[in-house]
């Protein structure tokens, strides 16, 4: 009896388990990606990447660019969210709660659809042809608003902003009023307090809201593929797929390791920065709220700026996209409506025949698959992330259960195109006995609930703090399996939070696209790749259209998540 | 008695007829396939061109029980699909229309990844070139084209090197070589096409050619374009819009397909091929059709591939209708060229050579990838 403790100690079982699943959902794949750059007819790969003739346009100016953009996405970010976040949390700034409810809306909106819309809008005639709505009006834009770097950046700062937001808002929400009291009883004024306490005491949201961003931005596929080509802006991302795209899969695979270091280094900056000092804590057992900060007379001004970015990042592109899937030219967004592009029927002299997206075939069956694709990844992620979760609030001592977080975080350091990428190399051939994947529903589910498990262990954690230990102990003392303890007393309980981090993990995959661009086959098609394509085809209407669909979606959904989760939104609470 | 003819319908069933069962499908015609094909009932093809959607119409219409499954995808990225999924052993395609030939020859007809099909009835009525290896359809061209209204007295450039010089600096339009095989064999055959280049270029500026850092003068051009803030796109027809858009005073000109000024009317374009250029305007190049190896509906891949091939009207039916436009050249010697191009005797675009192409191609992709 005690024998058998020693070896089964409880959950060992589980622990095995849930690591084995980790190993081969994440960790397989990313050391198969490297073997495969190893090979001998693959190997020259590095060279060529990395120090050849080649290296400064392959590698190091779109790892410039990258950078760029990663910086500045995180800098603006940090900037608009932290200004957001102050003003909704901290001050008597008029209609706060629209204003913090507006701002959680950009992160809705994909990416390559606000990437879509600032070409409809600002579109010039460097590359000939339809010219954007402002050209149209007769104001000539410069290369440098319609296309490259400056575009990405704003688009990607405007997406990235509402992440920044959430994170910032909820550390803000935190603050201890007795500092902010104390400072005040001491004289101190409005900036000072700002300055001297509420910035450093918040520096560790600061810092993984920037770190959060500047991931994003670096492995964001969309805006640098959709904005960059007509000046050759290129980004590691754009190169990775330009790579695997001509079939020169092995640079694209350096391309993309390289991504992944240069991602994860950055986080790994982020940390040390935040865990040099001592302690952050702000919480502590006494405190209240602090009161909110009178803004006097700058109250409309500052409320006037928070309402401008926000129509900029939500209202503009939403408009922009519905109006333009409707208009034969975005030079005249608001002219010649048509419903040919939701409605019509194939007529050839409309975009070589292509049927409007009711009636189109490829988009119905898209529809279908990612509709399918969303369930099947909400479903897969949070099981895996439940019991991931699971086995880690239960039995948290003992390496396993470390490496199990550090595991199931991995993906967050990978960025979307190049686990992709890993993930062709990975299942794309036979192992052994088993079948290649290469084009099957089950490689776009496999690959995507590997890539979502970070925000579904995120969530299963929250959930499972809720229900406390002690009731599942005394299931267990009488009697009760693990999985009978799971199925009748921490699922039931969990389920609401269980359903709105399924609905979230399925927002997110739906809206996707660096992920499922390369995994993508004719065969099996999704929503997303499609959009990307159209918009590749100069089929601009057919792309907004389709992005009007995805973004229905992902607000719809984002919505009900929402309503589910309680609390998910503290600080809009007085 | 009896017993012997059970064994031999046993022989007869089990050995022979595998293999007859194949050579059965080669030599069937479209009446004897289409009941296989029926029983089949769906087909999918990978095609090069947009049009594939107006053939899917048309073949539906022909064959209504056949269901046919018409993608639009790149040649370069069928031929990076093609061997992903052969790899994987899927096989998605049963029918594949592509360009590229130099890829696809040593890349995918090599490997076994392709077969040749050339559907009985036009084994007479197409050229040999263009039977073997692979069964061309029709040629295509990238050619240099641009805007007639804005141009009404001919095409501005009478020379390729002209678009090195400041006067054409980011108005040259073309989609990016390293995204499209048809571009990058372009620009490889300028580079084939080097002597000529470089006789071109005295003609042009009255001096021999300078090569600097580029090893032949195909590659001094390429250099020149690049530096002349040639303006890459995504597709063809971008570079058409570009180009051809209606109403433009000082429009830029382009590489892109003859056949597309097919469209000018239906999307307010003005298309025409500088076939005037020296050296040469451009590339022509055969379009061709093939069977997926391993394609799980091999009647219906077959039937699609006669479709493809037209019908024995002057101009080849509804199955070569999307085709048979000025530009794209039917390589049935039956079906009569069309009144409104330049007849192919004329067209002074290089013919490729596709094993040729194919030894240098992929030097030309890392030269313009060090210029990008």
């Amino acid at each position: 009896m005690t024998g058998r403790r020693v070896l089964f100690r409880q959950g060992t079982v589980l622990k095995t388990i849930v690591l084995a699943l980790l190993v081969v959902l994440i960790v397989l794949p990313l050391i198969r990606t490297v073997l495969v750059t190893l090979q001998p007819d693959a190997i020259d790969a590095w060279s060529d990447v990395l120090v050849g003739r080649l290296s400064h346009n392959l590698f190091y100016r779109p790892l410039v660019n990258t950078l760029i953009l990663g910086v500045g996405v995180s800098v603006g970010c940090v900037l608009i969210g932290g200004y957001l976040a102050w003003l909704v949390v901290m001050t008597n700034m008029p209609l706060r709660r629209t204003i913090g409810v507006m701002a959680t809306l950009p992160f809705m909106i994909p990416s390559f659809a606000t990437a879509l819309a600032w070409g409809t809008l600002f579109r010039n005639d460097r590359v000939g042809g339809q010219v954007g709505f402002i050209q149209g009006l007769g104001v000539d834009v410069p290369d440098v608003l319609a296309w490259g770097m400056l575009p990405s950046l704003i688009v990607l700062t405007l997406h990235y902003s509402s992440l920044a937001f959430t994170v910032i808002a909820a550390a803000l929400a935190t603050v201890n009023s007795d500092l902010v009291e104390a400072a005040q009883l001491t004289g101190a004024k409005g900036v000072r307090v700002v300055l001297g306490i509420i910035l450093p005491v918040t520096t560790p949201a600061l810092v993984s809201a920037a770190s959060l961003c500047f991931a994003g931005a670096v492995s964001n596929f969309a805006a640098p593929a959709l904005l960059g080509l007509p000046v050759r802006m290129q980004t590691l991302s754009t190169r990775l797929f330009g790579m695997i795209e001509v079939g020169q899969t092995a640079r694209g695979y350096v391309i993309g390791i390289m991504l992944v270091l240069v991602s994860a280094l950055f986080l790994w900056l982020g940390n040390r920065v935040i865990s040099g000092r001592r302690s952050y804590a702000t919480i502590t057992g006494k405190g209240g709220r602090a009161k909110r900060f009178d803004l006097r007379g700058a109250k409309w001004p500052l409320f006037g700026i928070a309402a401008v970015i926000l129509l900029v990042a939500t209202v503009v592109p939403i408009v922009v996209l519905v109006a333009s899937s409707l208009a034969p030219s975005s030079a005249q967004l608001f002219g010649n409506w048509t419903s040919h592009y939701w409605l019509g029927q194939s007529s050839p002299s409309i975009a070589q025949g292509t049927p409007g997206i009711a009636y189109n075939p490829d988009i119905v069956r898209a529809l279908i698959v990612t509709l399918g694709l969303g369930c099947a990844v909400a479903v897969a992620g949070m099981a895996v992330g439940l019991l991931s979760a699971y086995t880690v609030a239960r039995h948290r001592t003992g390496w396993a259960s470390a490496t199990i977080t550090q595991i199931s975080f991995l993906p967050l350091l990978v960025p979307g195109i190049a686990f992709g990428a890993a993930y062709i190399a990975y299942l794309g051939a036979p192992i052994g006995p088993l079948p290649a994947l290469y084009g099957t529903f089950a490689l776009l589910v496999i690959a995507a609930t590997a890539y979502l498990l970070p925000f579904a262990v995120q969530t299963g954690r929250a959930v499972i703090q809720q229900v406390s230990g002690e009731l599942e102990e005394s299931a267990r003392l009488t009697g009760a399996s693990f999985l009978r303890r799971l199925a009748e007393i921490t699922v039931p309980l969990a389920i609401r939070g269980l359903v709105a981090g399924g609905l979230l993990v399925f927002v997110k995959i739906v809206r996707d696209l660096s992920l499922v661009v390369l995994l993508f086959t004719p065969t099996m098609p999704v929503l997303s790749v499609l959009a990307y394509r159209y918009a590749s085809e100069g089929f601009t209407q057919f792309a907004n259209a389709v992005a009007v669909v995805i973004l229905a979606l992902s607000i719809a959904m984002t919505l009900i998540a929402q309503r589910l989760q309680a609390k998910s939104q503290p600080w809009l609470k007085n | 008695m009896r017993g012997s003819y059970v064994a031999y319908a046993f022989v007869l069933g089990l050995v022979i007829a595998p293999p007859t069962m194949a050579q059965n499908l080669d030599d069937m015609s479209a009446a004897e396939l289409l009941p296989i094909a029926e029983e089949e009932g769906t087909v999918t093809v990978y095609s090069f061109t947009s049009r594939i959607a107006r053939v899917e119409d048309a073949f539906e219409q022909a064959y209504p029980n056949v269901d046919l499954q018409g993608y639009d995808i790149s040649s370069t990225e069928q031929i990076a699909r093609l061997q992903a999924e052969a790899t994987a052993g899927v096989a998605n395609a049963d029918v594949v229309y592509i360009s590229d030939t130099p890829v696809v020859l040593t890349e995918l007809l090599a490997e076994g990844i392709i077969e040749p099909y050339v559907p009985p009835r036009v084994q007479d009525l197409v050229l040999e070139q263009y039977r073997a290896p692979l069964l061309a359809q029709r040629l295509s061209t990238k050619v240099l084209m641009y805007n007639e209204e804005a141009n009404p007295d001919g095409s501005p450039i009478t020379n390729l090197w002209q678009l090195t010089t400041p006067e054409w600096n980011g108005r040259v339009v073309m989609v990016d070589p390293l995204q499209r095989g048809d571009y990058l064999d372009l620009m490889t055959e300028i580079v084939l096409q080097s002597d000529a280049m470089s006789e071109a270029y005295e003609a042009e500026f009255g001096a021999p050619i300078d090569l600097g850092d580029a090893s032949s003068a195909g590659e001094r051009f390429i250099m020149d374009l690049f530096d002349n803030d040639v303006i890459l796109v995504r597709s063809t027809d971008d570079v058409n819009a570009a180009v051809g858009q209606l109403g433009q005073d000082n429009p830029p000109v382009g590489f892109t397909s003859y056949s597309d000024r097919r469209d000018n009317e239906e999307e307010g374009w003005a298309l025409q091929v500088a076939n005037e250029a020296t050296p040469a305007p451009g590339i022509i190049f055969p379009a061709v059709v093939a069977l997926a190896s391993g394609a799980e509906n091999p009647a219906a891949a077959r039937l699609v591939i006669d479709f493809l091939m037209g019908d024995d009207s002057e101009t080849g039916g509804p199955g070569f209708a999307p085709f048979y436009v000025p530009g794209d050249y039917a390589t049935r010697t039956d079906i009569t060229p069309h009144p409104d191009a330049v007849p192919l005797d004329d067209f002074t675009a290089w013919r490729i050579d596709p094993n040729a192409t194919a030894s240098i191609r992929a030097d030309v992709a890392d030269l313009i990838l060090v210029l990008q």
